[in-house]
Formats: C-alpha cells, structure tokens, sequence
C-alpha cells in the first residue's frame, strides 16, 4: 500500500496527472457538427479502442489507458470559438495531448496557446505551411506542433503534377493530343498560390498549353459563368484547386453541361463519400488527390479501412488520421517511457512510423517528409458511384483512370 | 489586349445568357423580400433562411421519401409557407412595434432555421438531382435545361405577384397598406392580417425559389448567407419596396457578375465585391435606389 | 477630521452611500467592475480568464455599435468593418514593422476611425433600412480586397504570430479590461453628454435637428468616426490576444452578432449591449462545454435571444430596471422599487404606481 503510494508520487512527480490516474488524456478538437470532426472523432476512437484492448501504453512497467475527450472548437463558425476550446481542453479537461484542427486560420490561433502551455498538439486536418514555418523560426517555443496529416501545402505541388502527368498521357493516348490544354480553376486562396505558379510554369515543360486561370472564391455557390468560359477555351483537363464547397458545385456543374474536360487536381470535397451524392450523381469522372483509401498504401491501411467502414458505415477522410496521431504517440510514449512533453519531442523527431497514410518521418518544421517510401498521398477519380484510386499506378489496388466517352 | 472579334462576340453572347438566368434566380429571392418590407417595414434577414429550409424539404421529399418531383415541390413550398405564417403570428407579431426587435427576431429565426437543419442533417453537403437533365444551346451558349427552367418559373412567378397585386382585391389591400399603413388602419383594414398575407406570400416565392434554384447548386445549413447578401444588394439597388427595382437589380447584379468573371477571370472570387460597389455607387447618386419612393422621413 | 485618511475614507462612505447603493443598478454596476476588476486574483483559473477577457473586448465592440446605432440611429450592419480594420492594421503594422503592440493598437484605432469618416461620408444621405443593408456590403467589399492582394494580408489565413500587448495572462486581461472600463465609461459619460443630447435629436427627428440649428452631417460623421475608434480599439486588441487577424474578423456573423447583443442588451444606454455581452458569450460558452450538447450552442443561443426578446423586446436591461426601480413622477429622479417616497423630494411613489396599475 505505502509501496504503491510512493511509486504513484514519484510516477506523479514526473509527469503531474496523467500517471496518477493511471490513463493518458488526448483531447481530440476538430468541429464536430461537421464531416471534417465526425472522422477526426472516429478516428480518435479507433485508436483508443485497440491501444485500450491490447492493455494500454507500456510505460515503465505500468500500463496506461487512453482516455480521450471530445472538444467541440465550431472553427468553421468561430474562430475565437475554436481558442476557447483549446484552453478548455488544457485548464478544464487537463488533456496531457491535443490532437486534430482543421480551418488553418483557426489552428493557427490554437497552436498559440498549445504552445504557451508546452502541450504536444499534433495536427490531424490543417495543410498550411506557416504552421511548420513556426517550428523552423522558434524552435524553442514551437517545437510541441507535429503536423501527422495531411502532407503541407508545398508537397501537394509535387503530388498534383506527378498525377496530372498519368492524366495527361491518357488524354494524348486516346484523344491524340499531342500538348493538350489545360485551364487552371484555383479557389482564389493564399494556399493554391504557389501551385498556380508552378503550373504555370512547368505545364508548358510538361507538353501540356495552359489557357487560362480562373479564381472563384472558396464558397461560390455558381460557377456558370466560369464554366462557359472554360468550356469556350477548348480545354480538355480543368486543374481544379478547390478545398471549399464550390469543389462540388464545380463537379456538378460540369456534369451537368456534360463538360468534354475532365477535372483533376485537388478537390477536398470530392474526398468525401458525400461527394457523389451532393453533385446528385452529376461528378462522374471528377479526379482529385487524397490521402487514404482502401488500397495497400501500407500493410496498415487496408485493414483500417476495413474496419472504419464496419464500425462506422462511411469511409475515412483524412481527417481520420487522428488514429495515426494516437498510435504515433503511443510509440513514442513507449520508447520515452515517459508522458513528458519537453522529453517527446526529441524522441517524436528521430521516430519512422508506419502508419495508414504512409511512413511518417518529420523534418525539421515538424511536417511529415513527402516521396516515395515516405508519404505520397493518392489520386482517386469518381468512376459511376465510386471512388477509384488511380495513382499511384503501382499500389495494390488502384485501378485505371478512365476518360468519358467521347460524344 | 488584341482580341479578335469572334472572341468578343463569343464573350458578349456568354455574358448575355449567363446574366440573365443568373439576374432570374436573384429576382425571385429580391422580391419577395422587397414584398414584405414594403408592406410590412420588415427587414426580414430570414427570408433566405426560408429558401434554404424549402430546399431541405425538397430534399427530404423526394430524395429521401422519393415522391414524385412535382408532388414534392408543392408540399415543400405549402410547408414552408404555412411555417412562416406561423412564424410570423408567434415570434414577430408580438414585438411588431419594436423595429430593432423585430431585427433581431429575424436573424434569431434564421440561425436557428440553420442550427436545426445542422443538428438534423449534419454540415455534410447535399445535392438534388435535376428535374430535367441536358443541356440547351441558346445563342450559342449551352445552359442544362434546369437553368432555363429556373427562368421559366421566375417568369411565371413574378407574373403571378403582379397579378396578385394588381388585379385582385387582396393585392389592392397589400399595396394600400404599402403605401400607407396608418390609413389603411383607419380605412378599417386589418393591416396585420394584410402584413401575415406579404409575409406568406414573400415565403412562399422565396420557397419556389429554394426548390428550383436548389438543384443546381449544394444545399447546406449555410447556404443562406450568401444568397441573403446578394439579395439585399439587389434590393438596396433597385430601391427597397420598389418591385420594379428588385427586377432591374436582380439583372444589373446578374450581369455585372458576369461580367466581371468573364472579362476578369483571375478576379473571379471578386464578383460579389464587385457587385456591392456597384450599389454602393448607385446609393452615393440615388440613396434612395434606382426606383425606391423617396418616402418622407416618418415622424 | 485631522487624518486625511480618515477624511478619504469618511468621505468615500458617505459617497458610497447615499450616491451608490440608493440605487440597485448604481450598486449592481459598482459590484461588477469590482468583480472585473479581482477576479484574475480570486480566481485565476486560464480558461475563465481567457473567456472574460473576450467578453471584454466583445464589450468593447458592442457598446461602440450602440453609439452608433443606439443613440445616433444609424445602425450599422456593417460594424465589423471596423473591428476587422483595427484587427488588420494593428497586426500587419507589428508584425510588418516590428513595433510594439502599444504602438501598433493606436494606429488601427487611427486607421479604424478614418474608415469610420469614409464609411460615414458615403452614407451620409441613406438612412434607415437603406443605411443598414448598404453598410452591410462594406466589410464584404473589404474582404474581397484582402483575398486580391493576399501578399500582403495574407488572404484566407491572415496574419498570425501576432506578439500580445502584455507578456502574461493576466497581464492581457487587465489591458482588456481597463480598455473595457475606460471605453464603456467614456461612451458612457460621452452619450451623457450634451454631444449625446444632439444625437438623441439626430435620430428621433433629423430635418428638425438641422431646423434648430445643428449642423447633422458633421455630427454624424463624428459619431461614425468615434465608434469606428473604439470598434477598431476592440479588433487591435482582440488581435492581438488570439495572435491572429484574419478574415473571420469581418465576417457578417460577426457583424450579425454585434446587432444582436445591442437589440438583446437594449439600445440607447451603452450599458444595455456591455450587459448583453457579459451575459451572452460566457452563456453560450459555457453551453458549450457541455459534451453532448455543446454543438447545439449556437440553437439554444438564437432561442434563448428569440424568447427574452418576446418578453422584453425593448432589450433586457431596460427591463431589469424599471423592475428594480421606479421614476418619481414628480422630479424624475430613479428610486430603489422599495421605496414608498421619492428619496429627493419625498413625493410618494407606491400610491401612484398601485393607482396606476388598478
């Protein structure tokens, strides 16, 4: 009794709560009336069922339950909404980690106070590079924000352009085209900025004619007139850049004007189940890149996809990598063997994790490394009700990108 | 800037087409809206909530029911009707003699019209499949047939407003009320049942407009905001009461989008901004609208 | 009577007295700046410090609208114009030009209240609805703005990184709340005023305003200017207390919420709004932290506004007031509702109150 009363205080004295009590608390934030919470909760939950079934997290000799705590930040609506529910999870609920965001202005202001309070905050949603850029310029003060998913804005370049290659050469392939055009639809946002200048750029290099650019806002609610003048153009890929609704009004509308283009790019919106039915069958074709599917991206994937889609009746955005953020901690955890943040770092920075979106390694702004063998991220196309994933052609279980018959 | 004369024809032709059916959805939405305030001095900031929620009844109807499309339309729009009556008589009516209250009432309505639709169908985005699909080619410019259909029944509702009101006795209390509440009092109307009737009468071409427009764009719980801002430019525009000038707005709007996406695609996100400058100017010549009455200051 | 001390306090006793705790709002209002005022040192937990420190510079911004829309009649739809321009400038003159958030606070103030003037001298001859909606559209055009030249403002993200005015926690609550006291105050003791008595007579009847003289154009754009200040005085602190501007600072909810609280708080009394506020966002706050019905927070907000408003749809400090109190008919003066004389002139009150209710 005395015995386990000291090694309770001195366990205490390490790392104040969370060993007293015998369970690890990670307060899950994301807004959760919306799709982006639900698979930031989801995922949350996944994780902390198996850790808990298998016994917890080994530290020291003591097992430790993940205990997890829904935080409601409504950033979509509010940011200062959001900053309320960060330091209520930290003064209130005494989360140990904070885990998810989302909207980037909101998880900007959030990271603040994680980090005045030298709190862990893993990042489960939010892609803006100033986030990590925050890391590199303040080492001292940002270094408790790891950025799981998804892959930061920059490396998204890379990734559009190595998938928009395969498209292309579809198009050459069956159309005979030999440069075809491409017309860039880019929500007007600070974000797709450099991708547009890339594009611009090495397009041309790609043998592919760039004839235009069109910036909607993120929340169009039409984008006739866009799509008329598109569709004047002549072009044969639109190079969407779209994270807000408009991707699915974009969807629709082509679809519904029955489009010869064919759209591909990112299109946050057309990586969701909701997709097809929200363009009310109209996205056929619509191509985007993403971040999980059920293809072997790693031996993990697969079956977590599974057993998303078993417990929760919809598939995983990648918001669900929230799950990746729990497991990563608890390796982490596990090879500290303590909950101390200040003594995670170091140890979060040196560990390769294979998780469901890839092998996470972190560099020096605490993003996860893109490339091969590391993470790539997907391309998938809606194929008649279905989401297919086409790229990267090599990955157990994608399947061809297809084009629409030529009318 | 060397174009060739094809293009600027080729432009000229998708800036007339697209503006018009664009300015056809505004214009169902600005009139009603003008309707009750020139009635009923009420700036209802939760008439597009009711657009919204008739799209969401539409929704329920026939995609989830599966009624028939006509079918579902018509109950869609009585519902959303005969709530905003209800509306009206509980929540508005009591507090009618206070103007800022009456304010609040409304936007208290229409954030809790979009809490409700968020607790009841989450913030996921829906669609709504077409009444008609495939495309028509007017002018050159191809438009899917829900588009023109969309101009088909703004046409015949806006017709049918001014056949209400100006041909049938109801609509000769509405205007009377309009143009003078206190004598219409003491003409022994009862200008609060006539101000129930603009209200519904305002719903119910909010809710025809929620169930045509709602198809070709996502519903969701915010997708009332954006018409809403759109809505009382047009109004402001065309001069508030005035439903010529919620005609003509409606059409300046839809053209000066666009044009401005059009002539200026990079600049695109900047057509609402755009579109607000220009009332903004034509408030600065004419602050009482394009064709608003200058009414005298009530005192 | 020698101890100076003993004067002071003698004193402040009598004054305490007979001027304050006579009346329940006057004694209501001296127990809730010293609760603002002690509470980081009774209770200085972070996250209630956080949310009362919000509250206070929501406060801020909502008794700025009341001028405004209260007192001058010029409601404004578009308030958040102002806070988003104290928010921006404040933040981009910090970070752009590395001055101290001391410095930087004054010029989004500075800058706020020429956007005031603008915004006032467009609107000068709309009035009414027409004021209202064509103010709404100011923010929306300035949003466009900053997305088109988002090198500079960052577009959709802002600006972030923003340093905070004091380096600790409590620090950052007092600099709200002494703003917050020191704004209220000022507008309240300003709206008092004979500058107050003018744009009572703005509102109720312009023509005859300028009838006896009063020359209104001149006075409405001070009264824009003075309540873009303090709105942007609000935004630059906000700012700097999320460490963020962006463009959620000038969003029409925002804009929405301000006329929300002022309706709620009651218009015309700065107080009203301020009392809205410190009633409101920690309410909907602390809904919020209810687990499963924290994302109904928003529903039960519009209702809870809904149904006072059906109650009291004068707002409800008004409200409040004529129930605790009571107006001597005689000489006007407030009475605790207690009293059955005038505690001035003596005339009685409950008589004339129970004659006027039967």
């Amino acid at each position: 009794m005395v015995r386990s009363f000291l090694l309770a205080a001195a366990l205490a004295a390490a790392a104040p709560l969370a060993q007293a009590q015998g369970t690890v608390k990670i307060a899950i934030l994301g807004p959760m009336a919306f799709v982006q919470g639900e698979n930031h909760w989801a995922g949350a939950e996944m994780a902390r069922d198996e850790i808990n079934k298998g016994g917890g997290i080994q530290v020291g000799g003591r097992k430790l339950q993940v205990e997890l705590a829904r935080i409601d930040t409504n950033e979509i609506q509010s940011v200062p909404d959001a900053t309320n529910a960060m330091e209520r999870a930290i003064a209130r609920d005494k989360a140990d980690f904070l885990v998810g965001g989302f909207r980037s202005e909101a998880v900007l202001a959030m990271q603040e106070i994680a980090m005045d309070n030298k709190k862990l905050f893993l990042g489960a949603g939010a892609a803006h590079s100033k986030l990590g850029i925050n890391v590199e310029a303040n080492y001292e003060r940002y270094k408790y924000w790891f950025r799981v998913t998804p892959v930061k804005d920059v490396d998204l370049v890379r990734q559009s352009f190595a998938a928009l290659g395969e498209v292309a050469a579809q198009i050459r392939k069956q159309l005979g085209k030999e440069s075809p055009k491409v017309a860039i639809l880019a929500e007007k946002a600070v974000w797709v900025e450099g991708i547009v200048a890339a594009a611009q750029k090495n397009l041309p290099a790609m043998k592919m004619e760039v004839v235009g650019l069109w910036q909607p806002s993120a929340v169009a609610t039409d984008v006739t007139a866009e799509l008329a003048a598109i569709d004047r153009s002549g072009a044969d890929i639109v190079f969407t850049l779209l994270s807000g609704p408009v991707g699915i009004v974009v969807g629709r509308q082509m679809g519904e004007r029955n489009m010869k283009a064919i759209a591909f790019g990112i299109n946050v919106e057309a990586q969701k189940d909701g997709f097809w039915q929200a363009t009310a069958s109209k996205g056929n074709y619509v191509s985007t890149l993403e971040t999980i599917a059920e293809v072997e991206i790693t031996p993990k994937t697969v079956p977590f996809v599974k057993a998303f889609k078993e417990r929760f009746k919809k598939s995983p955005t990648y918001n669900a990598g929230t799950y990746d953020a729990i497991m990563l901690l608890r390796e982490a955890i596990e090879k500290a063997g303590t909950t101390d943040a200040d003594k995670l770092v170091p140890v979060l920075e040196k560990t390769v994790f294979t998780g469901i979106t890839g092998v996470v390694e972190f560099d020096k702004r605490h993003d996860p490394v893109w490339g091969p063998g590391k993470v790539t991220g997907l391309a998938v196309q809606w194929q008649d009700g279905e989401k297919v994933t086409f790229w990267p052609p090599q990955v157990k279980g994608a399947r061809p990108f297809r084009m629409p018959a030529a009318k | 800037m060397a174009r060739s004369a094809g293009v600027v024809i080729q432009m000229l032709q998708d800036i007339l087409v697209t503006g018009l059916v664009n300015g056809g959805v505004y214009a169902l939405l600005a009139i009603g809206f003008s309707l009750v305030f020139g009635v009923a001095r009420i700036v209802n900031i939760a008439h597009t909530a009711f657009y919204m929620l008739a799209a969401y009844c539409f929704y329920t109807l026939l995609v989830t029911a599966k009624l028939n499309v006509l079918l579902a339309a018509l109950i869609a729009i009585a519902a959303v009707t005969a709530l905003a009556a209800l509306c009206y008589r509980l929540v508005i009516e009591p507090v009618r003699s206070h103007e800022s209250a009456v304010l609040i009432a409304t936007i208290a309505l229409g954030l809790i019209f979009q809490e409700l639709m968020l607790v009841a169908f989450g913030g996921n985005f829906l669609g709504i499949p077409s009444a008609i699909d495939g495309v028509a080619s007017v002018l050159g410019v191809s438009i899917p047939y829900q588009r023109l259909l969309i101009l088909v029944v703004a046409a015949a509702a806006l017709a049918a407003t001014w056949f209400v009101l100006y041909r049938t006795r109801l609509g000769l209390a509405i205007r009377a009320t309009a143009n003078d509440l206190e004598v219409a009092n003491l003409m022994g109307m009862n200008v609060n049942r006539v101000a129930m009737v603009a209200v519904a009468l305002s719903v119910a071409l909010a809710a025809v407009a929620g169930v045509v427009v709602a198809p070709v764009f996502v519903v969701d719980p915010l997708m009332w905001l954006a018409p809403l801002v759109t809505m009382l430019a047009i109004v402001v525009l065309g001069g508030l009461g005035s439903l010529k000038g919620s005609l003509i707005g409606a059409l300046i709007i839809g053209y000066v989008e666009a044009i401005t996406v059009f002539a200026l695609p990079q600049g695109a996100f900047l057509k609402g901004a755009v579109a607000l400058s220009i009332m903004v100017v034509v408030l600065l010549v004419r602050p009482e609208g394009l064709f608003g009455v200058a009414f005298e200051e009530e005192r | 009577m020698r101890n100076p001390l003993a004067y002071a306090a003698r004193w402040g006793w009598v004054n305490l007295k007979n001027e304050v705790l006579v009346l329940p709002s006057r004694a209501f209002v001296l127990a809730w700046v010293s609760a603002v005022l002690v509470l980081p040192l009774v209770w200085p937990d972070p996250y209630i410090l956080r949310i009362v420190t919000l509250t206070c510079l929501f406060a801020i911004f909502a008794a700025s609208w009341d001028l405004l829309a209260g007192y001058a009649g010029q409601v404004s739809f578009g308030h958040a114009l102002f806070f988003g321009a104290g928010a921006y400038t404040s933040g981009l003159a910090s970070l752009k030009l590395g001055w101290s958030p001391w410095v930087t606070v004054w010029l989004g103030v500075a800058f706020a209240a020429v956007l005031g003037l603008v915004v006032g001298f467009l609107c000068l001859r709309l009035r009414g609805a027409y004021l209202s909606l064509a103010t709404l559209a100011f923010p929306l055009i300035a949003t466009g703005l900053l997305f088109a030249f988002p090198g500079f403002s960052g577009g959709e993200l802002g600006v972030s990184g923003l340093r905070s005015v004091a380096p600790t926690r409590i620090g950052n609550y007092y600099v709200a709340a002494i703003a917050m006291l020191a704004a209220v105050f000022g507008l309240w003791k300003l709206a008092d005023s004979k500058f107050g008595l003018v744009l009572h007579a703005i509102r109720d009847d312009e023509v005859a305003a300028r009838a006896s003289g009063i020359n209104t154009p001149r006075y409405k754009l001070v009264v824009f200017a003075i309540s873009a200040a303090v709105a942007g005085l609000a935004g630059a602190l906000f700012a700097h207390y999320i460490r963020v501007a962006g463009p959620s600072a000038l969003e029409v909810a925002l804009s929405f919420q301000v006329v929300i609280w002022g309706v709620f708080g009651g218009v015309a009394t700065i107080y009203g709004p301020v009392a809205a506020v410190f009633i409101l966002y920690p309410l909907t706050e602390w809904l919020g932290s209810f687990k499963a019905f924290g994302e109904l927070r928003l529903l039960a907000f519009a209702v809870i506004v809904l149904a006072v408003l059906l109650f009291m749809p004068r707002g409800i400090t008004p409200w409040v007031r004529d129930k605790i109190e009571t107006k001597c008919p005689r000489c006007k003066q407030r009475n605790g509702a207690w009293r059955a004389q005038c505690r001035l002139c003596g005339a009685p009150l409950r008589e004339i109150l129970a004659s006027r209710t039967a």
